[in-house]
């Protein structure tokens, strides 16, 4: 029988709470029990581990986790908590006789006055703690939360509502979320080299932890854009292969190569492998099975749309494909050529990375990459309809931004069986149309049916 | 960049090349060494996924004749040490690799190589 932990989470990426809590334990190898009534959206919860170290181990590595506690009680009022905490005195009592200490009462969703907070201290002298108190570098820290409902977009003066908590919690601190602090560190707007749809630093964090990187391991970007989250990936001691099919992309302005730049900033140049120019539908790689994990954010066209090699099948008609002569004949000479490319629509962009991670990715190698979906339509036939034999999902989290949102999507290979690369063909006959097709035309049209409609109407008059 | 691993795992993809397209031929290249961090395990995981004549070739071209003709039974550390700044510390920075089956040319600048195709060498 484990011990008790309270857990209190930052306040954001609620759905990506629990993901990460299990990421983290899988690369410490050890389980972790999430009960299945555990409601994560709240900022607190309490999880029972074997062993203090594991939730130590959670605090230094989940980006989401501010503070990690014993746990001694929860109550709806003080009355309540404090009887709790009494029946907990074996937990506690070898703390009375000598041990210096300090008391912290806070809030989330709310402000405490002071005085108060001091009443709230003085309602726990029943523990008789003998040894001194210290602010500054006390044995232990207690900690009593209170947790209140979202009052957010109201106007009310600060104390009103103060001590309506919906529930309070208690318990001694054993360590500080130390990982979250990296979400300052990769800062986007801090870094030596970035573009319009670099990923934020926060959600590189914990799309990182989604891969299990780790010393030692292989990780493939094959989106690498401006590399947001081979920096994070590195960070976490992992190698990472990047490519994309536009270089200027990766390079940037300098002769040194943009993500070059950047990764040295961070102190992991050296982990970043090798950046290729290429497109991923039509890549160069001898063999398969190489990678431990695929991480990537795919252009899903809001600002930047995919592209893949080929012609637009409207320009077929009006010029035939040239042919190496032409191209040649036609180029001036201080350029080099560039060929044409297509749009990638999202789905068949979906379906071809599952089928090219379960090519690349060695057995239980994680894929881990955004799907961008229509809040309205997105059900979740949408996620498991992309997938295929051997894969399955681990964690499907939404960032909501209203009408649309984003979904971080992690694929376990759960086979050992060997397969064929992807022919990248875009099939035909699909029997699910999932909610993201289209998802770059639905986000224009601002995902209303009437409105496409009319606007194809429109177009049509035009 | 473009460390010795890369060059062992790229093969000419050109639509139809679909034999003696690996290794790709180094011309003209510019070598920087630069210092990677050991990892032994890693090592001895990717070992198998190595075309061990390709990269003792490579490297040989390159001046780093320390791989023999065939990967030790025992790996020590001696070797892992060897193995590592082969794949992971020589840099091609400039320069150009050359399919030897139908020639086709993948510049490198900067570090970077360029493995798109050209329109009429897709499916």
């Amino acid at each position: 029988m484990g011990q008790q932990y309270l857990f209190w989470f930052a306040q954001v990426h609620d759905d990506f709470r629990i993901p990460e809590l299990q990421s983290v334990a899988e690369i410490h190898g050890f389980d972790l029990h999430i009960p299945q009534d555990l409601d994560a959206s709240r900022p607190f919860c309490i999880l029972e581990l074997d062993h203090e170290e594991h939730a130590r181990l959670l605090a230094r590595r989940c980006i989401l986790i501010r503070s990690v506690c014993e746990f001694y009680a929860r109550g709806s009022t003080y009355e309540e908590l404090h009887e709790r905490v009494r029946q907990q005195r074996p937990r506690w009592s070898c703390y009375i006789e000598d041990t210096s200490f300090k008391f912290i009462v806070t809030a989330y969703n709310h402000t405490i006055p002071q005085a108060r907070q001091r009443e709230v201290v003085e309602s726990f002298s029943y523990m008789d703690f003998l040894g001194k108190i210290d602010m500054k570098s006390p044995e232990i820290i207690m900690t009593c939360f209170e947790e209140y409902p979202d009052k957010h977009g109201t106007t009310r003066p600060k104390d009103e509502g103060d001590g309506e908590f919906k529930e309070v919690f208690f318990g001694r601190l054993i360590e500080e979320g130390s990982a979250r602090p990296l979400v300052k560190k990769f800062d986007v707007k801090k870094r030596l080299y970035y573009g319009n749809t670099s990923m934020e630093a926060e959600i590189s964090l914990l799309m990182a932890n989604q891969t299990l990187a780790a010393p030692g391991k292989l990780i493939y970007d094959p989106f690498i854009g401006t590399g947001s989250m081979a920096y994070t990936t590195a960070h976490f001691g992992a190698l990472v292969f990047g490519s994309d099919i536009d270089g200027r992309q990766m390079r940037g302005k300098d002769k040194q190569p943009g993500i070059i730049r950047a990764a040295s900033q961070y102190g992991v140049a050296h982990c970043i492998i090798d950046l290729c120019t290429f497109d991923v539908t039509r890549n160069p790689w001898r063999c398969g099975e190489l990678f431990d994990a695929i991480i990537t954010d795919p252009p899903y066209g809001v600002r930047a749309g995919a592209k893949r090699l080929g012609r637009k099948s409207r320009q077929d008609k009006e010029q035939p494909p040239t042919s190496p002569q032409n191209i040649a004949f036609r180029r001036p000479d201080d350029q080099p050529y560039i060929p044409p490319t297509k749009p990638y629509e999202l789905s068949s962009l979906a379906s071809d990375l599952v089928l090219l991670a379960r090519y690349m990715l060695k057995p239980q190698g994680r894929l881990v990459f955004f799907l961008p979906t229509v809040t309205d339509e997105y059900e979740e036939l949408d996620v498991q309809s992309m997938l295929c034999d051997g894969m399955e999902i681990v964690a499907n989290s939404l960032q909501n931004f209203g009408s649309w949102g984003r979904r971080l999507i992690t694929i376990r290979k759960a086979t050992t069986e060997h397969f064929a690369p992807p022919s990248f063909e875009q099939l035909d006959n699909v029997a699910h149309i999932p909610a993201h097709k289209d998802f770059r035309e639905k986000y224009f049209q601002g995902f209303k049916k009437s409105d496409v409609e009319q606007i194809s109407e429109l177009s049509d008059q035009g | 960049m473009v460390r010795l691993i890369t060059h062992n795992l790229l093969a000419c993809h050109a639509k139809g090349c679909t034999s003696n397209n690996f290794p790709l031929q180094l011309k003209d290249v510019q070598v920087e060494l630069r210092d990677a961090e050991y990892n032994a395990d890693f090592l001895r995981g990717f070992i198998s996924r190595i075309e061990w004549p390709a990269l003792v070739d490579a490297a040989r071209q390159l001046g780093d004749t320390s791989l023999p003709n065939e990967p030790p039974e025992m790996m020590d550390d001696d070797f892992l040490q060897k193995l590592h700044h082969v794949l992971l510390e020589i840099h091609i920075e400039e320069g150009a690799m050359i399919c030897p089956n139908c020639a086709h040319v993948y510049p490198i600048s900067n570090g970077i190589p360029n493995m798109l195709l050209a329109e009429h060498e897709i499916g």
